[in-house]
């Protein structure tokens, strides 16, 4: 299989002078595409900044990192806005939706971005609505649904421009244990069903074992 | 340690909070002493410009703020006549010390040293075919007048200093002196007999003796009479020109001796002196001489008591209307100041508090009772509002001498305690045990009282902002109520406005859900999710209507001040004819229409207090004999009359007659209604076909040359009116607190606009980078931050500028500024439309502004935070 995101040494580092956090060290992994990844470490070990840096939020001091053959490092402003738009997206462990658009509103928005036909919209956002089981809830405002109910629609919402790459950072932080186990498995059904790859950062043992990899990090490294 | 455990204030907690918020605590502090500054310098202001107003009234007011003493001469009957009394000098000068003493010494360093006089009844020349009128005059006061004769001698005693005469003799000879610009323009020299008569044809004589020139022509005493100088065209009737005979202390028993008893009297005049008087003393002065007038309003026919006589308390009374009008209006403006300057220090508080919120929930959560967290926040507040009044206060009394403790009140109060009350309700809030109840009706029961705790709170401001403008129409500008009505109105409209918002973004985001812009759906999301919080919009919506308000209120007086203007002069220039020229006035009139630049010219004859019966009642009034189609649009049948009353006593439909001396009197059908002429009550227009006597007195010449084309003629200038009026002291420092109002009122506005968007920026720009990771680029980004100030932007530039100009428009006709504008009428409110536009562009164009500026503070934070805090949902 051929790698969709392959990360080639890259370092990051906060501050400077003594008080310079080394946040990565000399990282270096591969995805498959169509791969479910768990990305496990303690807290503070570098998996969001590693999340962030693949996914274009943030640049590193040193290395490359490629996503579906664009060099994210080397992309402009817009160059990785259009990268957001068309190929990674992301589910927020607070969920990130926009309060006074309902459900279906918030999982239009990205199609929205893209300039799809209203027809067309409409009738992915109700699939994806019924892929995430909330197709009784398309109107309801995300201060009318419980915390999973968000999640899932955060889901439907990263899925609906058909992403290459779906990056989630602790997706269940904010959920109960049951809540969470389910939108995991979501996460994995959507994966298998829509094709996407997914880099998933979790300390969750349910996640881990639903994922095709882990990935370990540890004080800024990935652990051999 | 031992003040920290009694009190339970954190001291390093104080001082921490208040350095991290350092920015909008100065705001704050800056904002108190800029209201205690105004506020404190207003009354201050308003008692100095109160003091000059009292000033230019007297100055104003001339002869008629004189207070004028007099008291016949004992009587000079003898058994077969009437007795010479050579001591005549002597008795003025005793009435002149008399009168003095009466005043009493704290009175009389207001007035300036007074004249005493004896000035005889005007008498006709009878030598010639122009109308020429002749009076003497003895005058006495300080040093002068003295005068250098350069031609023969002062006036002697005609004869016997203690000569009888008989009822029934010859007229008795009178000495008097003439001054050069007299003499010449008389043609009269040393030893010429005049030959005059009184208004009964009874013959009188006077000698000249000599001619004299005056030392010191601007003397006040010169004042008295002036036409003893030179003669004075018009003084008694059009067309005549009045001569004077200067007595002196011989001549004076001779004069007394040349007419009927008691027709000279003697007369001691005290000038008000502007330089040293004050509101204050006015006051004083004003009710002395009531006092004095009342006191001496009785005399018998032998009486030689002195009677006082002065006009002096009607100016006074004039310019306490005046200055009372204009104090209330002042308080009107800062009634707005200080609801502008509240709102924006309850926008500071609401955002020191948002930004502290975590921080007071965390030492709620840790065991801090909510009394020391309050108490900590009050300390602090307490501090600086307190050093930031005393401040203003300070500068206030430095530049004006004095401070208004009543205004800084409120502003002092919401500086200390909004941001505690806030804090604490903040924090109990955040750590407050409710639970929702599990009842459904209850529930709603709880949703439905808030609901309506709301509603009654709103319902109370329309209600007494309603109270307030009928106060306002109703018993007109006065303290209490009423002044506070432009400013309760402007609340109950942005109470109205809140109200109005949300539905109004609600609507715009369901017509952008329907739209193919992605930007405009996150924008008017953004819109709809900011517009339900009430106070950033109701300050916004405040500040810019009271700012609207102010600007509407100084234009108005503005234009006012030219209608008045237009309303007293009625072209661009009126010319007075003299005696000299009204002859001409034809000739004039054509001369003058001929000139460049001047577009027409009307001639006519104004009589003022011409007498007038209306209704059995004799009505003195404005008359005025014009060419009515010319003069005011509307043609007159020679039976018809226009009128203005500002009394009520001519309307239309009545009969009006008009009393003419030896003719039977004209009677006219008030047809309609005359326009607005200032400087008289009752007003009467009549057209020239009427047929009453119509001299032309008068041209009004109307065109950009009218000044150049009167030039060395008496003329009135509508322009030079208005700047002049415009210049007085209650009218410009009304305008100078109007635009300084304005100014506050618009930079309050602003920065109430920057505290909101600061208050909002965390979780806007939150959603701006939840948005970006779907795709927007950072300019997208930027223009979804604006959609969501848009509204209040929007509310303030529409909303708060067309609120303004309505609450002008309903109440400045009640706000008296007719008094200052020198209009008959209510100015009409007057629209500044560029200053309204200019108003409404900045609020719309600082919406972008401040997101450039939020973007530009935050172009440092990384996207990526977004997927690490995220915040909530």
């Amino acid at each position: 299989m051929t790698a969709l995101v392959s990360v080639r040494g890259v370092h990051r580092r906060f501050g400077s002078g003594p008080s310079t956090v080394h946040a990565l060290r000399g990282v270096s992994f591969d995805v498959e595409a169509g791969s479910m990844v768990a990305l496990v470490g303690r807290s503070g070990s570098g998996k969001t900044t590693l999340l962030n840096v693949v996914g274009g939020l943030d640049r590193p001091d040193e290395g490359s990192v490629v996503v579906d053959g664009d060099e994210v490092t080397g992309l402009g402003e817009d160059g990785l806005s259009r990268l957001r738009r068309e190929k990674v997206s992301y589910v927020f462990q607070t969920f990130g939706l926009i309060p006074v658009l309902s459900a279906a509103e918030n999982v239009g928005a990205p199609l929205r971005l893209a300039r799809t036909p209203a027809a067309d919209r409409e009738k992915r956002v109700a699939l994806l609505l019924e892929l995430v089981g909330l197709s009784g809830h398309a109107a309801q405002r995300p201060g009318e649904m419980s915390g999973g109910q968000q999640q899932r629609v955060a889901i439907a919402r990263a899925l609906a421009a058909s992403p290459r790459l779906l990056i989630a950072d602790e997706p269940t932080g904010q959920l109960d244990a049951e809540t969470g186990r389910s939108v995991m498995a979501l996460l994995r059904a959507v994966v298998e069903s829509e094709g996407v790859t997914a880099l998933v950062s979790t300390h969750d043992p349910v996640m881990m074992a639903l994922a095709d990899r882990v990935i370990r990090i540890s004080d800024g490294q990935v652990d051999a | 340690m031992r003040i920290a455990a009694i009190t339970g204030l954190h001291g390093a907690s104080i001082r921490g909070r208040a350095r991290a918020d350092a920015g909008p605590l100065l705001l704050s502090a800056l904002v108190v002493v800029l209201v205690s500054l105004l506020a404190g310098a207003v009354p201050g202001l308003m008692e100095r410009t109160a003091d000059e107003a009292v000033r230019d009234g007297v100055r104003r007011g001339g002869d008629a703020a004189k207070v004028i003493v007099s008291a016949r001469f004992e009587p000079d009957d003898t058994l077969n006549g009437r007795a010479r009394v050579p001591r005549l000098a002597q008795a003025l000068d005793d009435l002149r010390l008399r009168a003095v003493d009466e005043l009493g010494t704290d009175l009389q360093r207001m007035f300036r040293p007074p004249v005493a006089s004896v000035i005889s009844p005007s008498l006709k020349v009878t030598d010639g075919s122009v109308l020429r009128t002749f009076r003497m005059a003895y005058l006495s006061g300080g040093a002068g007048p003295e005068v250098v004769w350069s031609a023969g001698s002062a006036p002697a005693a005609s004869g016997d200093e203690t000569a009888e005469i008989d009822w029934y003799g010859p007229p008795w000879l009178v000495q008097v002196g003439v001054s050069e610009t007299a003499a010449k323009q008389f043609g009269v020299r040393p030893g010429a007999l005049l030959k005059l008569a009184d208004e009964r044809g009874n013959t009188r004589s006077a000698q000249v003796s000599g001619i004299f020139r005056a030392v010191d022509p601007a003397d006040p005493v010169w004042a008295e009479a002036p036409w003893l100088l030179n003669p004075a065209a018009g003084a008694d009737g059009i067309g005549t020109t009045r001569f004077g005979g200067l007595l002196s202390a011989e001549s004076l028993p001779d004069a007394r001796l040349a007419f009927p008893p008691d027709e000279l009297k003697r007369t001691v005049s005290f000038a008000p002196d502007p330089a040293v008087l004050t509101w204050a003393t006015a006051q004083s002065l004003k009710a002395t001489v009531v006092t004095l007038q009342a006191r001496s309003a009785s005399s018998s026919t032998y009486d030689t008591a002195s009677t006082w006589n002065t006009g002096l308390d009607s100016v006074l009374d004039e310019v306490t209307a005046q200055v009372e009008t204009a104090r209330v209006q002042a308080s009107v403006l800062l009634a707005a100041i200080v609801a502008g300057a509240v709102l924006v220090l309850l926008l500071a508080a609401d955002l020191l508090v948002r930004r502290r919120s975590p921080a007071l929930v965390l030492a709620r959560q840790r065991g801090a009772s909510l009394t020391a967290l309050g108490l900590e926040l009050l300390a602090e507040s307490a501090v600086l509002a307190l050093a930031a009044a005393g401040a203003g206060c300070a500068a206030a009394i430095l530049t004006t001498g004095g401070v208004a403790a009543g205004w800084v009140a409120p502003v002092l109060v919401t500086a200390v305690a909004a941001v505690p009350a806030y804090g604490i309700l903040t924090a109990a809030a955040a750590t407050r045990d409710r639970r929702s109840p599990a009842n459904r009706s209850a529930r709603r029961w709880a949703r439905h009282t808030a609901v309506l705790r709301r509603a009654a709170a709103e319902a109370t401001v329309v209600l007494a902002a309603g109270a307030a403008i009928v106060a306002l129409h109703q018993r007109g500008l006065g303290s209490g109520l009423p002044v506070l009505a432009p400013t309760l109105a402007v609340l109950a409209g942005a109470v109205l406005l809140v109200r109005l918002l949300p539905p109004l973004t609600g609507l715009a985001l369901r017509w952008a859900v329907r739209s193919r812009r992605p930007l405009a759906v996150f924008g008017t999301a953004q819109a709809s999710a900011a517009s339900g919080r009430a106070l950033p919009v109701a300050a916004l919506v405040t500040s810019v209507a009271l700012a609207t308000f102010a600007l509407v209120t100084a234009a108005t007086v503005e234009r006012g001040l030219a209608g008045g203007a237009q309303e007293t002069v009625g072209a661009d220039v009126r010319v007075d004819l003299t005696e000299d020229t009204a002859a001409s006035a034809d000739e004039t009139a054509r001369r003058i229409a001929a000139a460049p630049g001047v577009t027409g010219v009307l001639t006519g004859h104004v009589t003022d207090s011409a007498q007038i019966v209306v209704d059995g009642k004799l009505t003195p009034a404005r008359l005025m004999i014009v060419d009515s189609r010319a003069y005011t649009g509307t043609a007159l049948q020679p039976d018809q009359a226009l009128v203005r009353s500002a009394t009520g006593a001519l309307r239309e439909g009545m009969t009006v007659e008009i009393l003419q001396t030896g003719k039977p009197a004209v009677r006219l059908t008030a047809s309609g209604s005359a326009p607005a002429i200032g400087g008289s009550a009752e007003v009467v227009i009549v057209d020239v076909a009427a047929g009453l006597p119509d001299p032309p007195n008068t041209l009004w010449v109307t065109g950009p040359g009218a000044v150049q084309a009167t030039d060395g003629l008496t003329v009135v200038s509508r322009a030079e009116l208005a700047r002049s009026r415009r210049a007085a002291p209650l009218v410009s420092g009304l305008i100078w607190l109007t635009w300084a109002a304005a100014a506050f009122l618009l930079v309050a506005g602003l920065l109430g606009f920057a505290l909101t968007a600061a208050a909002g920026a965390p979780a806007r720009w939150l959603t701006v980078s939840r948005l970006r990771t779907l795709g927007l680029t950072p300019r997208q980004g930027r223009l979804v931050a604006a959609g969501e100030l848009l509204p209040a932007a929007a509310a303030a530039a529409a909303g708060g500028t067309a609120l303004g100009a309505l609450v002008a428009a309903v109440t400045t006709g009640p706000l008296g500024l007719r008094l200052l504008t020198g209009q008959v009428g209510d100015p009409a409110t007057a629209l500044p439309w560029a200053g309204l536009a200019a108003v409404a562009a900045l609020f719309l164009v600082t919406a972008p502004l401040l997101v450039r500026a939020e973007a530009a503070l935050r172009r440092r934070q990384r996207l990526a935070e977004v997927l690490r805090v995220g915040g909530p949902a």
